[in-house]
């Protein structure tokens, strides 16, 4: 697992603009004259920088809405570095995007409502006993070198999966239960299972293209990023990649649900945010996500702007406070320095007693967040789960206090309590130092836990990794991108995620292990009756509150803009309040429209050159006729 | 260069008269330094802008109260604008932000302070040392202090901060071990001007050890290089420590003026408009630096006498 958060929120790649270091031997006031020149000079550069900026700034927004050559490009600013562009090892939000574009999955999420909708596959049956499952897949779905797309190529891909553990690494828990998988035919592909399993319709593995993929050695090292353009058969084929610089995609006029209505799809770096809105408001891309979205400031400014659409919509995140329960290995080693007070249960539940959440969402998010109940976010509401009056872990910090007293962390003289070794408490709280909400909210825990008597360090790290899959935090700042289908990120909770030994890197997220959770887990991935799984999970996200080692603070909103002169319109999903960037498909981009926006590109963009040196021209003339001046009315002082 | 050797070489520790005298010597040159200082209208107004701000940071838990970083009692709301109540505007918790520039220029000043000192503390070891003994020992200490002043200083304060614990401590010890190698530059230049004097070799005659002469005859009269120097190295350093704030290196829960700028990077001040937020802390950097480096320039003026020729 490279980051905690496989689809989501936490990028790590920092937004760095140095500050220039002023060189401190700069002659500065050692004569009079020579520093008014020097003021003078310095005020001629600033006028001739700042003439030729701005009549020239117009010129590169007219670049992308319609290339040299016509062609229709829409431009995505991005920060989320690309950890792989091999569908078996990508887990980033990005990586997993581009996937949905390019290749096809079996099923896919209608973008009305989430439920499952034909993609690869254009029907599926089960056997009676649930055990074997008949896909049919379409015969109108060609791979981009021209070959046609077959069932073998879905059965090579799964078998690859069960059989190498280095093609297994991103999607392997959607094949650890299959027992075969076969193509008797171009159109039809069988799955034997071991056990009944709930998610045959959400098999979120992209299908490779068989003729391409069998000659490559290793897939735990193989990135499919030398050879362009990379053969798929989804909406987009991916045509260009420089790392940290963009990715390209060009539209696939012949993919089977009608062809892209853009000619081009271009994933553009920009690692700072503001940097990505200013290049949104001059028109040079035509869509920011942010990361993992707009701030409050940028989202209220960019809602005045002519042309600009703002996206508030409720997203699929979660935003929690993960607390390590001892971390340790399926092996039964333990490792990491979590605080040896958190492993009761009482002590955990006082902590996120003393979070005021509505504090969180407010000040924090200013709105633009859902405040945390359950696991899984609302937006998934036949999973989504309320702790009930009783059970909530209300804001209360007094009572919290009263739950540490009896937890047995009493208060010493100087009003900090004292862990069982005698040292006043003091807990590290990881955090994405590329988050500015983690850091905010790493600010208020350290107010409400030292009111209880509690240190915090903040730890605000740009690679978390590390200390995290060590084990070597006490609380940290997570969250996850939930699917429609929940068994992805209820699976990273249970023993079987837990890394092998203490060496080896598991797919879980916090190193929480708990029976009855698991027992849990194993009942509703069984359960094919959607209300009784849905009642399952729900206990499941009840005995995670209760368990207090995923405490979720917020939903927060998927905050994006895009330009309207640009985009004439766009699929959201879900399609009332829904995000666009990093859905569960390729719905937005596939179905993105361009504006008309007749063009006057050629025009102004060179009438801005030619104002441009004009205004260079008249203030260098100008300053050097004051110079001229100058130097004539100070001949005589001069020696 | 001035020189208190006389004075120091009196001090004889016999005769409380001579220790007098030399009080009287020093009180001299340092109201001479003073008229001399007095001359440098630069100097001057850069003194000005460092004492205020200096008093300002030493009164601000009573000027605006030591709770102006608290973030649960932030008395308004999130990015307000500039008004009566707050003429800064407020930060993105709320919180006012006159009084946090205010505040932030007690971590910005100190941990210039410190780490200039620290620096420079280096850099003035490793020069006397190095032009005192010559030999292998100060070709292997100037190879060092090459390699250092080689490296790009920014690039390695960035990789020590990022290896060592997130505090005040580790910034200043992150500036002050990369900046020093222009004073240990210098420092030896004039250790071994000050070595080939005919004194010195008159106080190894009379026995005088290693400890001895760097201590009591060279270190004083490197002292006012030293002292120019670390005036120069402070608004370096200042502006060190507001670059790694900037970056996100420093402890993001002490407000310093860096940290204000990453803080209004962060919330978007700068694409969405919010000027406020960005402005003061930035102005309060560039004049603070600039007051040290024209109080640096002055006092180097004053004690080099040739630096003045231009005049």
């Amino acid at each position: 697992m490279d980051t905690n958060d496989q689809y989501g929120g936490h990028h790590r790649t920092p937004a760095r603009v140095p500050l220039g270091r002023t060189p401190a031997r700069a002659p500065l006031g050692r004569t009079p004259r020579r520093a008014r020149l020097v003021a003078a000079a310095g005020a001629a550069a600033l006028a001739l920088s700042a003439g030729l900026a701005t009549p020239l700034s117009p010129a590169p927004s007219q670049a992308h809405a319609a290339d040299d050559d016509g062609k229709k490009v829409l431009t995505v600013a991005v920060a989320q570095s690309v950890d792989s562009l091999s569908p078996f090892l990508a887990v980033r939000l990005l990586s997993t995007s581009i996937h949905r574009l390019t290749y096809e999955y079996l099923t896919n999420y209608d973008p009305e409502d989430n439920s499952v909708v034909p993609g690869f596959a254009n029907k599926w049956e089960s056997s009676p006993d649930k055990l074997t499952w008949t896909y049919t897949i379409r015969s109108d779905s060609k791979w981009s070198d021209g070959e046609q797309a077959t069932a073998e190529d879905a059965a090579w891909t799964f078998n690859t999966m069960m059989t190498d553990p280095g093609a297994a690494t991103a999607n392997g828990s959607f094949v650890s239960n299959f027992e075969k998988v076969t193509a008797p035919s171009p159109t039809q592909l069988v799955i034997e299972l071991k056990k009944p399993q709930a998610t045959m319709t959400a098999l979120d593995v992209p299908i490779v293209p068989k003729h391409v993929w069998e000659k490559v050695d290793d897939y735990s090292k193989f990135n499919n990023d030398k050879d362009f353009p990379v053969v798929g058969n989804g909406p987009f084929v991916l045509t260009d990649y420089k790392p940290d610089s963009y990715v390209r995609l060009k539209a696939n006029k012949d993919f089977w649900r009608g062809a892209p209505k853009f000619d081009e799809l271009v994933f553009r770096y920009y690692k700072d945010q503001d940097a990505a809105v200013s290049a949104l408001r001059k028109g040079e891309v035509s869509f920011v996500a942010g990361s993992p979205s707009l701030t409050p400031a940028q989202a209220a400014s960019l809602k005045g702007e002519k042309n600009i659409h703002v996206n508030d919509a409720p997203g699929r995140r979660f935003y929690a406070l993960a607390t390590n329960p001892g971390a340790r290995a399926r092996n039964g080693e333990t490792m990491g320095d979590g605080h040896p007070s958190l492993l009761d249960q009482r002590v955990r539940n006082a902590l996120f007693k003393a979070v005021d959440r509505e504090a969180v969402i407010d000040k924090v998010f200013q709105g633009h967040a859902v405040e945390g109940a359950g696991y899984i976010p609302p937006r998934f509401s036949p999973y989504f789960w309320k702790p009930s009056p009783g059970q909530e872990l209300t804001y209360d910090p007094d009572e919290a206090g009263r739950m540490l007293d009896r937890a047995g962390l009493k208060k010493n003289a100087d009003g900090r309590r004292i862990g069982k070794d005698g040292k006043p408490i003091t807990y590290r709280v990881l955090c994405h130092a590329t988050d500015p909400n983690d850091k905010a909210i790493g600010q208020y825990l350290q107010e409400w836990w030292g009111e209880l008597g509690i240190g915090v360090t903040l730890n605000c790290l740009d690679n978390v990794t590390d200390p995290w899959l060590a084990g070597e935090y006490d609380l940290a700042f997570d969250g996850w991108s939930v699917n429609p289908d929940p068994d992805f990120v209820l699976s990273i909770h249970t023993c079987a995620a837990l890394p092998a030994t203490p060496e080896e890197t598991g797919a879980t997220d916090n190193f929480i292990c708990d029976k009855t959770y698991d027992e849990l887990y194993a009942r509703q991935l069984a359960e094919y009756d959607p209300d009784k799984r849905a009642a399952i999970v729900k206990r499941m996200e009840s005995r995670l509150y209760d368990l207090g080692y995923m405490n979720v603070m917020a939903y927060p909103n998927a905050v994006e803009a895009y330009r309207t002169d640009q985009i004439e319109s766009i699929t959201t999903m879900p399609a009332k309040a829904g995000n666009i960037y990093g859905q569960d498909g390729y719905w937005s981009w596939w179905s993105a429209a361009p504006a008309d926006s007749g063009d006057s590109s050629g025009g102004s963009s060179s009438t801005g050159v030619v104002v441009g040196i004009v205004a260079g021209v008249v203030v260098l003339a100008g300053a050097g006729a004051f110079f001229t001046l100058r130097r004539r009315a100070t001949a005589d002082e001069r020696e | 260069m001035t020189s208190e050797n006389g004075t120091t070489k009196a001090q004889t520790a016999l005769a409380v008269p001579s220790r007098s005298l030399a009080w009287r010597r020093r009180r001299d040159s340092a109201a001479r330094f003073w008229r001399q200082y007095r001359a440098h209208r630069a100097g001057l107004s850069g003194l000005a802008a460092l004492l205020l701000f200096a008093l300002l940071a030493l009164t601000a838990p009573l000027l605006v109260g030591s709770d102006v970083d608290n973030v649960t009692d932030a008395p308004g709301g999130p990015l307000e604008d500039p008004s009566a109540r707050f003429p800064f505007g407020t930060d993105r918790f709320g919180r006012n932000l006159l009084g946090l520039v205010i505040w932030g220029a007690r971590v910005s000043l100190l941990v210039g302070l410190l780490a200039a000192v620290l620096s420079v503390a280096i850099g003035t070891l490793i020069g006397v040392t190095a032009g005192h003994f010559k030999g292998w020992y100060a070709t292997v200490m100037m190879r060092i202090t090459d390699w250092f002043l080689v490296m790009p200083t920014l690039v390695l304060a960035i990789a020590l901060a990022t290896v060592m614990p997130r505090s005040l401590l580790t910034i200043v010890v992150a500036i002050g071990v990369t900046t020093w190698p222009t004073t240990a530059r210098l420092v030896r230049a004039q250790t071994l001007a000050v070595e080939t004097r005919p004194y010195i070799e008159r106080a190894r005659a009379l026995g005088g050890g290693h400890w001895h002469i760097m201590s009591r005859h060279v270190l004083p009269n490197v002292m006012p290089l030293v002292l120019a120097q670390t005036t120069l190295i402070i608004s370096t350093a200042i502006l060190a420590e507001a670059t790694l704030a900037f970056l996100g290196l420093g402890d993001p829960t002490v407000v310093s003026w860096g940290a204000l700028l990453q803080d209004a990077r962060e919330a978007g001040a700068v694409s969405s408009g919010h000027w406020w937020y960005l402005v003061p802390p930035g102005v309060a950097i560039a004049v603070v630096a600039l007051a040290f480096t024209l109080c640096g320039r002055a006092v180097e003026q004053v004690l080099n006498p040739r630096l003045g020729v231009s005049r």
